[in-house]
């Protein structure tokens, strides 16, 4: 191939997708930040430049707790998602034999069918007459409260929404791990938790960080859950965020948390991709060059 | 050597467990509404019955059929824009990315660890308030594609990188042209990753509420018309609608099994 259609090809594969991306993906989040600088007025944006949003989200403490709380609940979702996935993936990868490609791909209903859905369905079993109530009901037994429109419903909704995502990831990156690495430690001797300290987790340690932010950050940001099933004292940082986009029609403050969340997830993102080699996550298979 | 053993299985079987377990989690609530939504009792429909009634008052009511409509036509035109950019993206670092391969993949990706509610607002902030245009189904379907573009790109760059290159450039020494090498050579030996794309994004998008939600403004979608209709409680039709919806999932990753499949039989190398 000469190196002009070598360039010219570069510039049809690599540079539409980047076009589409910075148009309709960096932009926006520029003009996120340039409307937190805003101000909204009865529903009526006032293009002056202030600051005022983020001093209110500095000194209001409720938008703090939200915040703070949106934080744990991230963080005990993912490390319980984490936690509860590599089990999964590590019986799939090792012990699912022909039905693997079953096993992986049941994982997928449930990711796909929504989040509306799935938290439809969640209801079913978790409110007041829910299938669990229910059953406990007909045994004589009292009702649990704390599965009902309470911060831990909000717990269980959001494993449910991300824990497939999270399996899958880290069942892609075990899938592309040579297990033979494994073997060969054992021969020379090593017992099983140091195999698993020593080999299988530090080389899979980058699909699992990976699952870990494909769980923390949307669980950081969730709206539609902890409104649904949270409760009076459920307010997330993310719901509160779609409230100043709908009702209270504070767009500019909504804004400025946007633009905050996004700060601090990338904040997060870039801490622990220093742990992230991309060639390892099993993500695109490039590690088995 | 006996207690390493008994210890192994030990360790299998609570793997195992834990699996049943999850699955059990994950499918209960799914199967439960299923029941639910036949039953002309639907808080505690056991033993199940069959009673069609919530279908036939779904299909009778006219928002959902709009709604659906809408939800359809923005996510066929989602699937198709997402798959062909995410396969010019995968060509792209896959072939002539070069040393600046896994930059552009990390940037490729990047979407993915953006939530789908700071999409939805940032391009709710660029399109109506900075520009001032209203919200439309163009809008929805941009923005649902930036979201799923990244699951394409994933979904095809793992199907696609053991792809011989050579075998395009063979076509083309041999007189074809760059098209007739992607559709005679290329297609037919990657179309499973290809139509697996096609899926998820459409699926993704058919069920997405976030997105849709700031881009829309008053057009109904399906999503947006179950989580209006959820403020006024969960009603049997919302669980009719879900089981719907359910199934055609099931059948989406049916289809994607049995290509995958027939993939693996005919591997590409």
């Amino acid at each position: 191939m000469s190196e002009a259609e070598n360039r010219l090809n570069r510039r049809l594969f690599l540079h539409i997708p980047t076009v589409f991306l910075v148009i309709f993906f960096v932009l926006p989040l520029i003009a996120l930040v340039v409307l937190s600088f805003w101000q909204t007025e009865n529903y009526k944006i006032v293009r002056e430049w202030t600051a005022m949003n983020y001093v209110t989200l500095a000194t209001e403490p409720a938008y703090f707790i939200f915040f703070i709380r949106s934080l744990f609940m991230a963080i005990f979702v993912s490390v319980f998602s984490v936690v509860v996935s590599w089990p999964i993936a590590f019986f799939i990868v090792r012990h699912g034999g022909r039905y693997k490609l079953i096993l992986s791909l049941l994982l997928a209903v449930p990711f796909l069918s929504g989040e509306v859905l799935r938290l439809i369905a969640l209801q079913g079993m978790l409110g007041p007459t829910g299938l669990v109530n229910g059953v406990l009901l007909k045994l004589g037994a009292a009702p649990l409260r704390f599965i009902m429109y309470s911060n831990s419903a909000t717990f269980i909704a959001l494993v449910y929404l991300y824990l497939p995502m999270v399996v899958t990831t880290v069942y892609l990156s075990l899938l592309n791990f040579d297990f033979r690495l494994a073997s060969a430690a054992s021969a020379c001797g090593a017992n099983r938790f140091r195999i698993f300290s020593e080999i299988v987790w530090p080389l899979n340690l980058s699909g699992t960080i990976v699952g870990f932010l494909l769980c923390f950050i949307p669980t950081l940001s969730a709206a539609l859950a902890p409104r649904f099933l949270g409760g009076p004292n459920g307010v997330l940082y993310g719901m509160s965020i779609a409230q100043q986009f709908g009702e209270s029609g504070t767009w500019a403050l909504g804004a400025a948390m946007g633009v905050v969340l996004f700060l601090f997830s990338m904040l997060v993102l870039g801490v622990f991709s220093l742990g992230i080699d991309l060639r390892r996550t099993g993500f695109t298979g490039m590690g088995r060059q | 050597m006996y207690a390493q053993a008994s210890n192994e299985r030990l360790t299998k079987w609570l793997m195992g467990a834990i699996l049943v377990i999850a699955y059990a989690f994950l499918y209960m609530p799914i199967i439960h509404i299923l029941f639910a939504s036949l039953s002309s009792r639907p808080n505690f429909p056991y033993p199940p019955e069959f009673d069609y009634g919530s279908y036939i008052r779904l299909y009778t009511n006219t928002v959902y059929q709009d709604a659906f409509l809408n939800s359809l036509i923005i996510a066929t035109c989602t699937s198709i824009l997402s798959t062909v950019l995410g396969f010019l993206a995968t060509v792209g670092v896959l072939r002539f990315g070069g040393r600046k391969a896994l930059l552009y993949a990390a940037f490729f990706a990047g979407p993915l660890f953006v939530s789908e509610i700071l999409l939805g607002i940032s391009s709710m902030s660029l399109y109506y308030l900075v520009f001032e245009l209203q919200g439309n189904m163009v809008t929805a379907i941009i923005a649902n594609s930036v979201h799923c573009f990244s699951f394409c790109f994933l979904i095809m760059a793992a199907l696609l990188y053991r792809y011989d290159w050579r075998m395009n450039e063979a076509a083309v020494v041999c007189g074809a042209s760059p098209a007739r090498a992607f559709y005679e050579v290329m297609l037919p030996l990657t179309w499973s990753g290809i139509l697996g794309s096609l899926i998820v994004a459409f699926v993704l998008s058919l069920n997405g509420l976030d997105i849709s939600f700031y881009l829309l403004g008053a057009t109904p979608t399906m999503p947006s018309v179950a989580w209006g209709a959820l403020r006024y409680g969960v009603k049997p039709e919302l669980y009719a609608l879900s089981s719907i919806i359910n199934i055609l999932v099931f059948a989406a990753i049916t289809v994607l099994y049995f290509v995958a499949r027939s993939d693996k039989k005919r591997p590409m190398e």
